[in-house]
């Protein structure tokens, strides 16, 4: 079993494997032999039996499954392990554990603690006392010595804590503790990373009383800490560093996470060959970066690839000061118009209530803001001023702005730049022979170097620098002639910045420029913040608060019982067990107190020269398995089938056939109610069908031609039987094969299916409703056309002005429609031609002229013998009674006698019937068509 | 289980032939009417010295006019008269007997009283006693020629005693037409098999008589569970799972094969008997006798 991982408890009951031959012999006789019976008429049992599965013994495979089920208890019972651990030398007066649970060892942690398992069970076994020690935990935890029973509980309880080691205090305790205990067994699971004062550590544990140790380690320390994050002007720059001696490159992924725990940004960080430091900016926008809280390399398990942000790298805020009189008349004179409307977006502007310096600079300084802009301020109050320089000195970040009062009020060593020569300078006025001067590119050395120069931007007016040696050191921005126009100076740790132009748009353009904008947002993003702006700014100066911990795998927790509050002061913050890494503070201000300062480096931990015997382990988890369980569980398994198998081989589950087929009755049932429960629900999903459907269908399956129900029962069956002889002489003329004429009512049935409507006016009918009128209105606007049959042309009176009522009706409906100018159908209307040639369209009566909509464009050229136009009329009136002439009972027989009485203007009124409806279907193709025999002689060329 | 059936050892042909003359007198004297011959039936072997229609030579007697027999002109030859040749009136008839020897028959069930085979041998036995009692010609295909003694079935029975290996399926091919065959077998065989050894009787005119000799569990099949089926004359062996599941479709089969066999001779105008071993051989040979005597005749003549 070399090539296997798998060992046995008690590999004799192997020997029970060699029973499997006879098992097999056994089963072999299972199922019991059959009755035999002589029997002559074999040969036609034989043609019955040819359907049945005769096994002469028990099937392969129900044998096979026995064998394995034999096989797999025999196994079992031989209690197999799989992966088997070594035994780790833990022998002697007592096993000292010394583990270390500091932040580099909470990304493996569980292996650890699984190798201290394995130690401390061989320790109970050989049952010696474990001392057991962890090196980030309270300098007075208790350390033993435990049976192995309490020592186990202590590592279960212990957890990595987002802190260094102290290995020095740890080892000598247990070394105290050894001391009574001597010819111990000493492990060591250390981390992987060198600390101050290993080697005294390692000597104080080692020197005496230890018998052997152990030593444990991981195969190389792949570790990746967060050492810095600064924001920068374009960025955040981040700083990652790892493990020295790992030759690969490696590319790790920094998040920054908001305070809600959100990612928000991304940047890769780049490990060169052999390099430890890896360096990359996240490049993000600035108001972004204002929301970062924490930086998270991403796959970093631990404490160390976290940093927490501060107010320092947060959202400026910006005291802004101005001696003018806030106008609001004049808002754009305001100096302070233009600074707030470009640094609104990105800082927190800070304004004063009083407008009197002495009051207002204090309000402002007790803000702490980062930056302080004055607008054309001269002279600053004297009990003030040393806050101001105070101030400036300790990082603020002044920005100035000149004008006639700074102008006036001469230098001030302390507050500006540069030097100023008194008065201003103006360029392109009345009495000067210069003009207004551009900007030039920004020089290299100031904060403006990679911006674009505002070429827009001219300057008239300016307060000049006193050229002195380091002028040109301290001019962020020049004009054309190479006189400043931006100066600064770093002053203590702060800046001092002045604009020798106005912030408003009287000297120069700048202001209202985009560029303004971006420089002052360059400067704001120089500028920090001077602390938190809490309340209570005494208790902040004593103590923080523990607000948010960084746990020791990498997230962010609250506070643990354990959590001191920190007291900031000037040297460095150690990471200690009372002041784990995190943010202290409250929500209003936090401080970052973080694990790895800018100077970290990993140094791996080298194992010391020991004098005792030393057993190396890794770090791994306790891969052996108990097979005992799942086999016997297999085992069980194979036993259920194999009854189950039995059963139906013994025909029990078919020995019920009646059960059976109702069974599968049932099913059947089943599934058919399955289906059908599908096939219903498709339907419903599929049916977006509403009532009417069949009908509207039936009516645009066809084209039918429809006529308005008026509601007089003569009329309509009139109606009806017309457009039936109008059918049939269309089926029987044309191509056209309407489907049976449909009778609409206007008022709610849908039009919109027919090309024509058919409305015989009877002055008896009803007035059609406003709303029915309106449909039609819409149907005729939609490209329907009605045909408005008067009927009336014998029963006008004599003389122009006599109307018959049918047209007196006609009149009131179509005093409700938008009817287009109208006039009879000319001569060369394409009604005339569309399928017969007719120069008139008689019905049962003769004479009416066919009103059509009137043609625009009147004019016709010669060799044109139908008039252009597109569309078809919406409208057609006539008085001919269309349908009295069309009308034909079933056998074909026309029903109502012509006006005068005669066949032709029967037939007459059929084709005009058909043109009628030519025209409705094809519009004016017939008046295309004289261009045919042109387009035919083009192609023949 | 006790088993439901098994295969006896042959029956001694001494007791089957006692068995036989028991049932021969239950019956009462067979006779046989010759087929074709309407006027009379004239027991054993009296007053047949005469001439009519025969087999053999009679005598040449002169020819009259109007004599409807055919001159015989190899004798007419000879001298200045013409003869016709008569033959001997031939009342006796030939009735071959033979009962199936294979090794199925040999099966005897619980239900039955006798193995099919010693049922069989004294069916043909009884034959031979009752024709040989009233003088008819019998004889054994393959053991014996046609011969009339008064203890003919003492005679195929010492015949059948010392006979080495009796064919399973004699060659029938020498039986002439006129003759009855009374054939006891169980027809397992498939029919096809049997209708092709049987149908050169058909073809040489020969009337057969089957007797089906058929033990009650072969026809009920009253098997169940897993059994082991055994085929005595090939030796093959058959499993059934279940042997209940079977029986209905075994049935069907069974019968079917009974039923072919018995409409084919209803066809020829030969007779099927059936006969279970359970029950007595008597009922067989009252049916035979029926059927030589009256019922056979009638559909020969229509035929």
């Amino acid at each position: 079993m070399s090539w296997l991982p798998l060992s046995f408890g008690a590999p004799m009951v192997l020997w029970g494997l060699l029973a499997l031959p006879v098992i097999w012999w056994l089963l072999r006789l299972t199922p019991p032999k059959p009755q035999t019976e002589v029997f002559p008429p074999l040969k036609i049992l034989a043609r019955v039996l040819k359907r049945e599965e005769t096994p002469q013994q028990s099937p392969w495979w129900l044998t096979l499954l026995r064998l394995l089920m034999a096989a797999l208890v025999v196994a079992a019972l031989a209690e197999p392990v799989f992966n088997p651990r070594e035994k780790l030398p833990a022998e002697g007066a007592a096993l000292a554990l010394v583990i270390d649970n500091d932040w580099a060892s909470a990304a493996d942690w569980g292996k650890r603690v699984a190798t201290a398992q394995r130690l401390i069970a061989d320790a109970g076994s050989n049952g010696v006392p474990v001392v057991i020690a962890f090196t980030a935990e309270k300098p007075n935890a208790e350390i033993g010595p435990f049976d192995a029973a309490a020592a186990l509980d202590r590592l279960r309880a212990a957890k990595p804590r987002p802190i260094p080691t102290d290995r020095p205090a740890v080892y000598a305790r247990v070394a105290g503790v050894l001391e009574t205990l001597p010819g111990a067994s000493v492990a060591v699971l250390a981390d992987g990373l060198a600390a101050k004062g290993d080697e005294a550590a390692f000597n104080t544990l080692l020197s005496k009383n230890a018998a052997r140790v152990v030593w444990a380690s991981s195969d190389r320390l792949a570790l990746t800490g967060l050492t810095n994050a600064e924001n920068e002007v374009d960025g955040f720059a981040l700083t990652a560093i790892r493990a020295p001696g790992d030759p690969a490159p490696a590319q790790v992924t920094a998040g920054a996470f908001d305070d809600k725990g959100r990612r928000i940004a991304d940047a890769t960080l780049t490990f060169a060959p052999g390099e430890t430091t890896a360096t990359g900016t996240m490049a993000v926008p600035f108001e972004l970066r204002n929301d970062f809280a924490s930086i998270a390399l991403d796959g970093e398990r631990q404490a160390g690839a976290v940093r927490v942000l501060d107010e320092s790298s947060k959202r400026r805020r910006v005291g802004l000061l101005s001696q003018a009189e806030a106008d609001q008349a004049q808002p754009l004179l305001s100096p302070l118009y233009y600074i707030r409307r470009a640094l609104q977006p990105f800082a927190d502007l800070v304004e004063p209530s009083s407008a009197d310096l002495a009051d207002a600079i204090p309000q402002i300084l007790d803000q702490k803001p980062a930056m302080i802009v004055m607008a054309d301020i001269g002279t600053i109050p004297e009990q003030v001023r040393q806050r101001l320089v105070d101030w400036v000195d300790n990082g603020g970040t002044l920005v100035r702005f000149a004008g006639s009062r700074l102008a006036a009020a001469g230098n001030d060593d302390d507050l500006l730049p540069v030097r100023l020569r008194t008065g201003e300078r103006s360029l392109g006025g009345a009495l000067s022979w210069t003009t207004p001067q551009a900007v030039t590119e920004f020089p290299k050395n100031g904060p403006f170097a990679d911006l674009a120069p505002p070429a827009e931007v001219t300057v008239s007016r300016q307060v000049l620098a006193e050229p002195t040696p380091d002028i040109v050191e301290r001019t962020w921005a020049t004009l054309a002639d190479g006189t400043p126009l931006v100066t600064g100076l770093k002053k203590g740790k702060g800046t001092l910045v002045l604009f020798h132009v106005t912030p408003e748009a009287t000297w120069s353009t700048l202001p209202i420029s985009g560029s303004f904008v971006e420089m002052l947002r360059r400067i704001v993003q120089l500028s920090r913040n001077q602390g938190a702006a809490v309340a209570n700014a005494e208790a902040a100066a004593t103590s923080l608060a523990p607000y948010r911990m960084i746990a020791a795998d990498g997230t962010l927790v609250p506070p643990t019982p354990d959590a001191r509050p920190l007291v900031p002061n000037a040297g460095p913050l150690p990471v200690t067990f009372e002041n784990p890494p995190g943010l202290y503070g409250s929500e209003t201000g936090v401080f970052a107190h973080n694990l790895l300062d800018p100077a970290t480096a990993f140094v791996p931990l080298v194992r010391p020269q020991f004098t005792v015997p030393v057993t190396n382990v890794q770090y791994a988890f306790d891969e052996s398995r108990d097979l005992k369980a799942p086999l016997v569980t297999a085992a069980l398994v194979l036993m259920l089938l194999d009854t189950l198998a039995v059963f139906w081989m013994g025909g029990l589950l078919s020995r019920r056939p009646r059960r059976a087929r109702s069974a599968a009755a049932t099913t059947a049932a089943l599934l058919l109610g399955l289906v059908m429960l599908f096939g219903h629900a498709d339907l419903a999903r599929a049916d977006d069908a509403k009532p009417g459907d069949a009908a509207a269908i039936e009516d645009i399956a066809k084209t039918r031609i429809a006529y308005v129900l008026t509601g007089v029962p003569g009329d309509d069956a009139i109606s009806r039987a017309g457009l039936e002889g109008l059918t049939r002489f269309l089926i029987e003329k044309t191509a056209l094969e309407p489907g049976e004429p449909a009778g609409v009512d206007i008022s709610k049935d849908e039009l919109s299916f027919y090309p024509l409507i058919y409305w015989p006016i009877d002055p008896s009918a009803p007035m059609p409703s406003q709303a029915s009128i309106a449909r039609i209105d819409a149907y005729m606007q939609q490209g329907g056309t009605v045909l408005f049959d008067t009927r009336d042309q014998f029963a006008n009176g004599i003389g122009a002005d006599s109307t018959s009522p049918a047209t007196e009706r006609l009149r009131d409906i179509l005093g409700n429609l938008n009817v287009p100018p109208l006039e009879p159908v000319p001569a060369d209307h394409v009604l005339t031609k569309s399928f017969f040639i007719l120069p008139e369209f008689p019905g049962r009566f003769a004479g009416s002229p066919l009103w059509v909509e009137a043609s625009l464009e009147a004019s016709n050229a010669e060799n044109r013998p139908v008039r252009v136009g597109d569309g078809v009329s919406p409208i057609l009136i006539t008085a001919n009674d269309f349908a009295g002439a069309w009308a034909v009972d079933e056998n074909g027989d026309a029903l109502l006698p012509t006006v005068p009485s005669d066949p032709m203007q029967r037939i007459y009124a059929l084709r005009a019937g058909v043109n009628i409806m030519m025209y409705m279907l094809t519009g004016n193709y017939k008046s295309d068509q004289v261009h045919v025999p042109i387009l035919l002689e083009r192609l023949g060329q | 289980m006790a088993r439901i059936g098994e295969a006896q050892t042959p029956a001694a042909t001494r007791d089957a032939l006692a068995r036989g003359r028991l049932r021969a007198s239950l019956v009462p004297d067979l006779l046989v009417e010759a087929r074709r011959i309407v006027n009379t039936v004239i027991a054993g072997w009296h007053g047949r010295r005469k001439r009519g229609i025969g087999e053999n030579f009679w005598q040449f007697r002169p020819y009259v006019e109007g004599d409807s027999s055919r001159i015989d002109w190899r004798r007419s030859a000879r001298d200045d008269h013409t003869y016709v040749r008569d033959r001997e009136w031939e009342a006796a008839h030939t009735v071959w007997l033979w009962a199936d020897p294979s090794p199925s028959m040999l099966y005897k069930s619980t239900g039955a009283t006798v193995s099919k085979e010693s049922r069989a041998l004294v069916l043909a036995l009884a034959m031979a006693e009752l024709l040989s009692r009233s003088g008819e010609r019998i004889a054994w295909p393959g053991l014996t020629d046609p011969f009339t003694a008064r203890n003919g079935a003492e005679r195929i029975a010492a015949q059948l005693m010392h006979a080495a290996d009796p064919p399973a399926k004699p060659d029938l091919s020498g039986i002439r037409r006129f003759c009855d065959i009374v054939i006891v077998s169980d027809f397992l065989d498939p029919v096809e098999e049997t209708m092709e050894w049987l149908d050169v009787l058909a073809r040489h005119g020969v009337r057969a008589h089957l007797i089906e000799v058929a033990d009650p569990a072969e026809e009920t099949f009253p098997y169940a569970g897993r059994t082991e089926f055994t085929d005595p004359e090939t030796g093959d062996k058959l499993t059934a799972g279940r042997a209940e599941m079977l029986g209905d479709d075994y049935r069907l089969l069974y019968t079917a094969r009974r039923q072919e066999l018995a409409s084919w001779c209803k066809r020829l105008g030969w007779s099927y008997t059936l006969n279970h071993t359970d029950r007595l051989a008597s009922e067989a040979l009252v049916r035979l006798h029926m059927a030589m005597t009256a019922d056979g005749f009638a559909g020969r003549a229509v035929a």
